[in-house]
């Protein structure tokens, strides 16, 4: 557990570095999460032991309106009128003033909604980047302003209850940054995972080995080592229904990068 | 630097949209994604337009569901009139680049006694899970390096729209699945 502060520092200023040279924008670099064993609060069918979750670093804050109006600038293929059919639905960026810019009632700096995965996807590529695979935001998600695993403190674990809605704990604009310095991820946004499609727990699977009954989201609420960890239970079940096309008003990503 | 990467990403968003126009919106061959086939060469997924095909993703190293479907797919092609199997290409993608190598791609055909003409695909590391979305295949990896995946065939037609699908539960080809391929290889 223990590591060096310079080293950290370097991670820290590689990130911001290479964050920099791709997006022009420092305010949202790519924090170090250590790896470490981790008990995962899904339980897949094989595992009720710790997963060994490999360090990684991800985004100090969901990716807002205003850079992925850069984004769109750079790739318009992915404008929302342009954008093609077999990655997108309706609702598409449709919060959006026009096709290429927020406009000036939606906040700039507030987390991107209304993206598919595909989007997202793209988004995190062209940051030499990629998605956080679910375990990857659990793990990260598990920790509070001061400890890297809260999820045993059944006070900061009622406050999970709001996750996805106005009230979430990180939902204010002065919420503190987690344990890695990292903010939002108990916010009023969900986030897409790049997994998403493959939240398949023994609940779901009836004897064969494909996913359909998958998309039955109630039976996923059988698998699952602690249900009473229900910020990680909601996003569990509502990721695991979505198509990759969908988009909901309070659906985001923020993107991470494996540890070389 | 930076410079250059705009410049480098305006032209591949140039390519993009010209390679698009050229395709429905619907179409699955929309997706940038990169494949090397059973001989180690590249393969642009999009290329694979151009002619109906049956497409299913599997794994090598699987020993329940893959080969059914790899037989159910044999199954499938052996119920086509001999023109009709020209018209139909006949693709199995790799959910497991890592491991499916153009060495176990082709020992996987050898050892199913494939017919000449089926691709085996391996995606780029990053790509897996793009290509299994636009396919609606969902896939895990077990702790033991097994995966979960859904085991289905899905029809393409030329231009990369999904005509039918067809969950395999065995090894012998649905009547209803061929009926639909039937149908579209009569098509103009």
């Amino acid at each position: 557990m223990k590591r060096t502060l310079p080293q950290t520092a370097s991670i820290l200023v590689l990130a911001l570095a290479s964050a920099l040279a791709v997006a022009g924008d420092a305010a949202n670099g790519f924090l170090p999460v250590e790896g470490g064993d981790f008990r995962s609060s899904v339980r897949y069918e094989e595992a009720t032991r710790q997963t060994r979750v490999a360090s990684f670093s991800l985004m100090a804050r969901p990716v807002s309106n205003g850079e992925f109006a850069g984004f769109v600038a750079r790739q318009p293929q992915w404008r929302r009128d342009r954008i093609p059919a077999v990655f997108a639905s309706p609702g598409y960026l449709g919060h959006w003033a026009t096709a290429d810019a927020p406009g000036a009632a939606v906040d700039a700096d507030a987390p991107v909604v209304h993206v598919n995965w595909y989007a997202a996807d793209a988004y995190c590529r062209e940051q030499q980047a990629r998605l956080p695979r679910f375990v990857e935001w659990e793990y990260a998600a598990a920790a509070d302003a001061t400890r890297r695993d809260a999820r045993g403190d059944p006070r900061w674990r009622m406050r999970q209850v709001n996750d996805g809605t106005p009230h979430a704990m990180d939902a204010a604009a002065d919420a503190p940054a987690n344990a890695y310095g990292i903010q939002g991820l108990h916010g009023a946004y969900w986030e897409w995972s790049e997994d998403y499609a493959s939240l398949l727990s023994d609940g779901d699977r009836r004897g064969q080995q494909d996913g359909d009954s998958l998309r039955y989201c109630g039976a996923t609420a059988l698998a699952f080592n602690d249900p009473g960890d229900y910020g990680v239970v909601k996003r569990f079940v509502l990721l695991s229904a979505l198509q990759p096309g969908a988009t909901l008003g309070n659906l985001g990503f923020r993107c991470a990068r494996s540890t070389p | 630097m930076k410079r250059m990467s705009f410049f480098l990403s305006a032209t591949l968003a140039l390519a993009g949209s010209l390679h698009a126009q050229s395709l429905p919106g619907e179409s699955v061959y929309h997706l940038q994604a990169t494949t090397q086939d059973a001989g180690g060469r590249p393969l642009a997924w999009s290329s694979l337009h151009g002619q109906p095909r049956v497409v299913s993703m599997f794994y090598t190293n699987c020993h329940l569901m893959c080969p059914l479907i790899i037989e159910n797919a044999k199954s499938v092609q052996k119920q086509l009139t001999p023109r009709e199997r020209a018209k139909l290409g006949m693709v199995m993608v790799s959910l497991d680049p890592v491991r499916d190598t153009p060495d176990a791609l082709q020992e996987v055909a050898r050892r199913h006694r494939v017919p000449a003409g089926w691709q085996f695909l391996a995606p780029a590391g990053n790509d897996v899970r793009a290509i299994a979305s636009v396919l609606d295949v969902r896939y895990r990896f077990r702790d033991d390096g097994s995966i979960n995946h859904t085991s289905v065939l899905v029809l393409l037609d030329a231009d990369g729209r999904i005509r039918a699908r067809s969950e395999v539960t065995g090894a012998a080809a649905d009547p209803a699945f061929l009926i639909q391929i039937k149908a579209l290889l009569a098509g103009p």
